[in-house]
């Protein structure tokens, strides 16, 4: 009986290693059920600090279970004996016969902590009052038997720290990984979402970011439980402070009693980058109230820095992109970006046979502007000369900031004549600008644009063709007095010039704009 | 004799769980009366008996363990895989449906597709979607008090009557407390507390109250309403006055129901012995177990049969709390249908009753209810129980906002029992968890 209860013992125990702390305590109250002939037997922890002891498993008529029961030991029982002088304690009462092995070790801390932190607890052994008592001698028997059983116990908690460990180990590879490799916004900050969640498995992760400009938190993305990711651009928060928890925390003001109260399952980390705050990283277990882990809370902390950079990379990323394609003055593409849109474009008209037009326009006397008020009063009109053009564009239309202050737009299916009452309309709303100059005599200055337009298929069958038709029809204009509009096809046949004076030119756009049928820069 | 319908069950048994050899795992819930986990097992091996090419196994999990565990399968399905069939209390329905976890069972359990069960469970049952139901009423209880006549002799002339409000139980709690010096003595026991204070504890007297943890609309917390603190306080008031005892070392050393007489216990549990008139024959395990639990001793010392009961003081016209727990099926599992047709074969009456029967509760199933509930010797007291309960809502974020009570009620139990409870902490506590269901609502 002694070795099949002791085989069966170790055999379960060898497996339960694997199954976890649970499945070992289980099978360990079996063996001892069944070595000692008991009615039941029940697992205690400790809790030291309230006198407390936790019921964390029970065995009793051939069924295991967990229950949730906190008691204390009455001052003098048997149980209170054995938990101080961790020696075996019976006792007999009309309930039944019972037997207390206490035990007390040191092990390493299950959170993460760096000491060794205290595990005590008590096995109570139980027979009916019918049933013979515990002898001294079987007192002892039992209690050697749940010491050897214990050390395994500290056994399986190392082992189940060692797999923990090596969990961490390569979330901390592999998140390292993920947040090196985030760079494009809208792809990143999902990568750094869905790493955050795939090791870590928080009931929810939030993003925020900090919009400078306007002074506000700006929602990002939500990952949830199940590795959902969406957007939670609608949050906004104002960035003041008390005027949300969130923004408070940014601003580094103190988060009082309910932030205390939240600490154990939400970690509010703030994203920072040499010292500049750039956003809010919230991780919480607020639905399922689980504590989060210390050890899991000093990963993801040490991960902020990271987790910051990849933000930060990831946002820079697409600013440098953005200034590689597109003028920061005049917020229109730049000309590299406007020659691979131009090949697509031109592509798809002749693929489709749509028509394609191009607009070439120039600010007339701009060099005279930039000598005689200086640049800072060029770059004024540049600027407001983009963002009119930008303002009267269909979604279609491409424009871009071609060099100096050569302005193209281009205008996918968009006719000849509609592309010279979007170029009339341009060059209306530009004249009615008024830059202030307020060292000069006229106190403003006043703008206007020549402009060439050229069109596909009617004027040019390749890229090249189109640009130089575009610039001849602009060129016409320049010689011909600046601040009005030709289209190439208009134009006077040459005799061995570049082109011929041309007809009376607001004659002909009122002509083009009454039978026009469709509107190019319309929006 | 097994009829048509039981045929056709039989048949879906057969077809669902065995296919594959797929061994059926369920998670029950655990419980402080042994004799539900030995009926379970009792059920099973019936089970095994009638279907012998179907294997099942169970195990019992604590509800903060079931919570963990379902939890762990989300965060990590492949390294925690649930259970196939899941005991839970009914109002984790919504939330774990709509996290994805539990199969659709409206269309495969019968009793769920003819709507079966009293109409205040269907309530509940799912709120925003009548035709469709994600767990299976199985059992339920409903808080009570049993008084022991003896005791009240010269302390109170009409039970029935002074024991209704919650003011006459405490005035006779106070006048047998008084009268009686024997050492040992307990006037008012509590026999299924965890040893803290808990929501079970608390909740039944919020509801007499009209309290509750939410507004009608469930668009904000109540827990400092009024009605809600009010009820928390009065069950607190019992623990600082020491009428209960918080993490009893006799219920350590002896079982959940005192050693000696009490006067009062409330408990949702029909006392051991005070089965139906019309009780079914219990099963050998059941039997086994009683004779192995000490609780059935206990509170039959004295005579379980000595305790009449009343309806939860403050709830003499109905409309107290009941506590359901259902069934459910995991969306994970292997074979949903064999899973299906056990959660069938569980609610058939003559399964069913003898599990509910052993650890003094009732089943949901609605004939069957009913028939126990006529069937009562109390059944006067239980009809006005059950007149009109009311079930927990089964709104997603309800589960939590329990959770965050229950913090608040262990940090107050521990103030209480080291003496250094004031009113202030109650409000500071109940303050803090409203914060923390308020901002719950706000993100689910």
């Amino acid at each position: 009986m002694k070795k099949t209860a002791e085989n069966s013992y170790g055999a379960a125990a060898g497996q339960a290693f694997d199954g976890g702390r649970d499945a070992f305590l289980q099978a360990a109250l079996e063996a001892v059920s069944a070595r000692f002939m008991l009615d039941g037997a029940s697992f205690y922890e400790y809790d030291e600090k309230n006198a407390l002891l936790r019921l964390r498993l029970r065995q009793a008529s051939g069924v295991a279970f967990e229950h949730e029961e906190n008691l204390r030991p009455a001052p003098g029982s048997a149980a209170a004996r054995a938990l101080e002088s961790m020696q075996p304690a019976s006792a007999s009462s009309p309930g039944g016969r019972f037997l207390y092995c206490a035990f007390k070790f040191d092990c390493c801390d299950p959170s993460g902590g760096k000491n060794a932190v205290t595990c005590s607890g008590l096995i109570r052994l139980e027979r009916s009052a019918r049933r013979r008592r515990f002898s001294a001698a079987e007192a002892a028997r039992a209690d050697a038997f749940l010491r050897s059983f214990l050390r395994d116990y500290y056994r399986a908690e190392y082992f189940s720290l060692t797999r923990k460990y090596d969990k961490n180990v390569s979330a901390i590879t592999e998140l390292t990984e993920v947040f090196a490799t985030a760079l494009r916004v809208r792809d990143s900050f999902r990568h750094i979402l869905a790493g955050i969640q795939t090791y870590f498995g928080f009931d929810r992760v939030r993003l925020y970011l900090i919009d400078e400009k306007n002074q506000k938190l700006k929602g990002e993305l939500s990952a949830d439980i199940r590795g959902q990711i969406k957007s939670i651009s609608y949050e906004e928060i104002p960035l003041e402070a008390g005027a949300h928890r969130f923004a408070d925390i940014v601003l580094g003001r103190s988060s009082g009693a309910f932030m205390e109260r939240y600490k154990d399952c939400v970690l509010y980390m703030p994203l920072s980058v040499q010292g500049v705050t750039i956003g809010l990283l919230i991780v919480d277990n607020l639905l399922s109230q689980q504590r989060i882990e210390p050890q899991e809370l000093a990963m993801l902390k040490s991960f902020g820095g990271q987790i910051a950079l990849a933000v930060d990379n990831a946002r820079l990323f697409d600013k440098v992109e953005e200034l590689s394609l597109y003028d920061e003055l005049t917020k229109l593409p730049l000309r590299r970006y406007f020659n691979q849109r131009f090949q697509e474009e031109f592509y798809r008209a002749e693929r489709f046979k749509q028509p394609l037009a191009l607009v070439w326009a120039d600010v007339d006397h701009f060099k005279e502007i930039n000598d005689t008020y200086g640049h800072q009063i060029g770059d004024v009109a540049l600027r407001e000369v983009g963002r009119v053009i930008l303002a009267n564009l269909r979604k279609i239309d491409f424009p871009c900031r071609y060099g100096g202050d050569e302005i193209v737009i281009l205008l996918p299916q968009a006719t000849g004549a509609e592309a010279l009452r979007l170029a009339q309309r341009l060059s209306a709303e530009i004249s009615e600008l008024r830059i202030a100059v307020p060292f000069s005599k006229t106190r403003e200055l006043r703008l206007t644009l020549s402009i060439g337009v050229s069109t596909f298929p009617q004027d040019a069958a390749a890229i090249e063709t189109m640009l130089e038709k575009a610039d001849d029809a602009l060129y016409w204009v320049k010689s011909h007095g600046r601040g009005k509009i030709a289209l190439y096809s208009d134009l006077p046949p040459a005799n061995g010039d570049k082109a011929k004076p041309a007809p009376d030119m607001a004659q002909e756009l009122k002509t083009s704009a009454a039978g026009g049928d469709n509107d190019a820069g319309e929006k | 004799m097994r009829g048509r319908a039981g045929k056709r069950r039989a048949d879906n048994v057969r077809g669902g769980v065995c296919a594959g050899k797929h061994i059926m795992r369920i998670w029950l819930l655990s419980d402080y009366n042994h004799k539900k986990h030995l009926a379970f097992k009792s059920m099973l091996s019936r089970f095994s008996v009638a279907f012998p090419e179907a294997e099942a196994e169970f195990s019992v999990k604590s509800r903060r363990s079931m919570w963990e565990s379902l939890f762990a399968h989300l965060r990590d399905p492949k390294r925690n895989p649930l259970a196939d069939v899941m005991e839970i209390p009914q109002n984790w329905t919504e939330l774990f449906s709509r996290l994805g976890l539990l199969a659709e069972l409206a269309s495969k359990v019968e009793p769920l597709a003819r709507r079966r069960y009293p109409d205040f469970i269907l309530k509940e049952l799912c709120r925003h979607d009548e035709a469709r139901a994600f767990s299976a009423p199985w059992w339920l209880e409903a808080p009570a008090l049993f008084f022991r006549p003896g005791a009240l002799e010269g302390v109170c002339g009409e039970p029935g009557r002074e024991l209704a409000s919650w003011e006459g139980f405490r005035s006779a709690l106070d006048k047998v407390s008084a009268g009686v010096k024997k050492r040992g003595f307990r006037a008012l026991a509590s026999p299924y507390s965890s040893g803290a204070i808990g929501t079970a504890d608390v909740l039944p007297r919020v509801w007499g109250r009209r309290g509750g943890l939410f507004s009608d609309d469930f668009n904000r917390a109540t827990f400092t309403r009024e009605e809600t603190a009010g009820g928390i306080e009065d069950w607190l008031e019992l623990a600082v006055s020491g009428k209960i005892e918080l993490f009893s070392p006799d219920r350590f050393e002896n079982g959940p129901f005192p050693v000696e007489q009490c006067a009062f216990i409330i408990s949702s549990r029909k006392l051991p012995g005070q089965n139906s008139r019309k009780a079914a024959p219990q099963s050998r395990a059941a039997r086994s177990g009683q004779r192995c639990a000490k609780t059935g001793a206990r509170a039959a010392r004295g005579g379980a049969g000595e305790f009449k009961v009343l309806p939860y003081p403050g709830c003499s016209e109905g409309g107290g709390l009941a506590l359901v727990y259902n069934l459910a099926v995991s969306a994970s599992s292997a074979d949903i249908s064999g899973a299906a047709a056990f959660v069938s074969w569980a609610m058939e009456p003559e399964n069913l009753g003898p599990f509910t029967e052993s650890f003094g509760v009732f089943p949901c199933f609605k004939a069957s209810f009913e028939e126990l509930l006529n069937g009562d010797r109390e059944a006067g007291a239980y009809r006005k129980i059950f007149s009109a309960p009311e079930l927990m809502p089964n709104i997603m974020a309800y589960p939590t906002a329990e959770l965050l009570l229950e913090r608040a009620l262990w940090n107050l139990s521990l103030k209480i029992v080291r003496r250094d409870y004031d009113r202030e902490d109650l409000t500071r506590e109940l303050i803090m968890a409203q914060g923390e269901a308020d901002y719950l609502l706000s993100l689910y």
